[in-house]
């Protein structure tokens, strides 16, 4: 192999969240979720959110980030036709909602 | 042989799998949140079918488009995706190069079905992520990339000894990798019009994907045969050389390091604007010292309504690699501005004078800072770049 590698960890995008109006729709809001453990994956199956549950009918993607030592499970969820995009921050044991995916 | 996979519109299609409504739209992925200040970052197949394309300022695209879907970019999706992939393709225990953050080439020694394998990995990637991949096989990697591009998007092209000449006189130069910037501008100028002109010419380019090796053994034939397009093509590869552009030899130690930015909007704030070079210049040190590189030129580059396009250097006895060191010499070229408080609106960092290597610290209070940006090191490659960072950057995000 004598070709340059590629390195997944070099940043590229930085954007100032409160300024630019950048994910307007971010909630940041805990949670309580249903969700069972198959095969060292997560799958959510119901999340409670302002005392109303929300029955997620499809996963349609997830995926990880290491913060530090935390390691987040994101997954992007439909549920009633609306997409959510709620996440799993593994040091804290912690579900939040992140936004509402438009 | 060489197996390249080029992911289909990597970022826009993994937004068209999170969000199903986005699907067969015409979708840009944008760089910043903000969609009419942005660049197009990845453009979907229905977006690209309209013209638009990467780098295309996000205004100029929702004027082709006024009813075209914005998408902020996040990183962490698509390096997972990208490193998922990775690991999958790991799987098949062959020489695996991570080519791009959407892009992977495997070396095929003396496997008996490249296609086959192919298809496989194809299906493999869609049914684990459900995007597409396209896939170029060739005797090269420069031939397998060229493939991969050919019948996008889920394509997969075979570069064999039957199609070879064919393919080569279908494809305009300017298609293949390393041909579409000055180094293909000079080749066209010189008459070389079709990539099949560029074998003719220097055949040796195709197979070793190094201009220097190619050039240097064939270019006297080249003169003898026909000695004036051997004398333009000739001058073209000089010309090319001397520019110090990628003609794809990865060896080759760079002339210069940069980074830049540019915000969002004016900025005033002089403790905002300090915090960007400092930003910029950690950047531009952590890639000098991946690379065993120490410099002793600095060049701050600013732009802003009032400070035009102000661009000065300073070199200084000692080459570096620390950034911030490199943040303090760019503070003082910025001081040459004159200016009290101008407004910034871009921002760039770049280091030159390049050599192998810094000097070694003699003082205790620099050997301690070596030893400190060592340990910062080895904590961002463990947890990613930026894990650990100067207090003062938490002003850029």
């Amino acid at each position: 192999m004598n070709q340059k590698s590629f390195s997944p960890k070099a940043r590229w995008d930085r954007f100032e969240p409160d300024k630019t109006g950048f994910n307007p729709d971010a909630l940041n809001e805990r949670i309580e979720v249903l969700a069972y453990f198959k095969h060292a994956r997560i799958f959510p199956k119901s999340f409670t959110w302002n005392n109303k549950e929300y029955r997620i009918e499809t996963i349609t993607y997830n995926w990880q980030e290491r913060l530090g030592q935390a390691q987040v499970n994101y997954f992007s969820v439909l549920s009633a036709g609306q997409m959510y995009q709620i996440s799993f921050d593994n040091s804290t044991f912690r579900w939040q909602i992140d936004k509402l995916i438009q | 042989m060489i197996l390249h996979v080029d992911m289909d519109a990597f970022f826009a299609s993994i937004e068209q799998v999170i969000n199903p409504r986005l699907k067969g739209k015409p979708l840009i992925v944008g760089s910043r949140g903000n969609k009419m200040r942005t660049v197009v970052c990845a453009a979907s197949y229905a977006a690209k079918a309209l013209g638009i394309h990467s780098g295309m300022p996000s205004r100029e695209a929702f004027s082709i488009c006024p009813k075209l879907e914005f998408v902020a970019a996040d990183q962490a999706k698509y390096i997972w995706t990208s490193e998922q992939i990775f690991q999958l393709l790991k799987g098949y225990d062959l020489p695996l190069n991570y080519a791009s953050i959407d892009e992977f080439q495997l070396e095929l020694i003396g496997y008996p079905d490249p296609v086959n394998l192919a298809k496989k990995i194809k299906e493999q990637i869609y049914v684990n992520f459900n995007i597409t991949a396209s896939v170029g096989i060739a005797k090269t990697w420069l031939l397998a990339k060229l493939a991969s591009k050919l019948n996008k998007p889920d394509g997969l092209t075979v570069i064999d000894d039957s199609n070879f000449e064919q393919v080569l006189r279908d494809t305009p130069l300017d298609k293949l990798c390393g041909m579409g910037g000055k180094t293909g501008a000079n080749f066209i100028s010189a008459g070389l019009k079709s990539c099949w002109d560029l074998y003719l010419n220097l055949p040796g380019f195709f197979s070793t994907f190094d201009i220097a090796k190619a050039g240097n053994s064939q270019m006297a034939a080249l003169l003898s045969a026909n000695p004036e397009q051997g004398r333009r093509v000739s001058q073209s590869y000089d010309n090319s050389s001397k520019s110090g552009e990628n003609t794809g030899k990865s060896n080759e130690a760079p002339k210069s390091i940069s980074h830049s930015y540019t915000l969002p909007e004016v900025k005033i704030n002089p403790q905002v604007i300090r915090a960007w070079i400092r930003l910029l210049s950690e950047m531009v040190a952590s890639r000098l010292r991946e690379q065993n590189l120490g410099s002793a030129t600095v060049h701050l580059w600013l732009n802003g309504p009032e400070i035009g396009n102000f661009g000065a250097q300073k070199t200084h006895q000692l080459a570096t690699n620390d950034g911030y060191e490199i943040y303090q010499r760019a503070l003082k070229i910025m001081a040459k501005s004159r200016l009290q408080n101008p407004g910034i609106r871009a921002i760039g960092v770049t280091c030159s004078s390049l050599s192998k290597g810094t000097y070694q610290p003699l003082l205790k209070e620099e050997i301690r800072r070596e030893e400190l940006i060592q340990a910062l090191d080895r904590i961002n490659n463990r947890f990613g770049e930026g894990s650990i960072h100067p207090a003062i950057t938490d002003l850029t995000r």
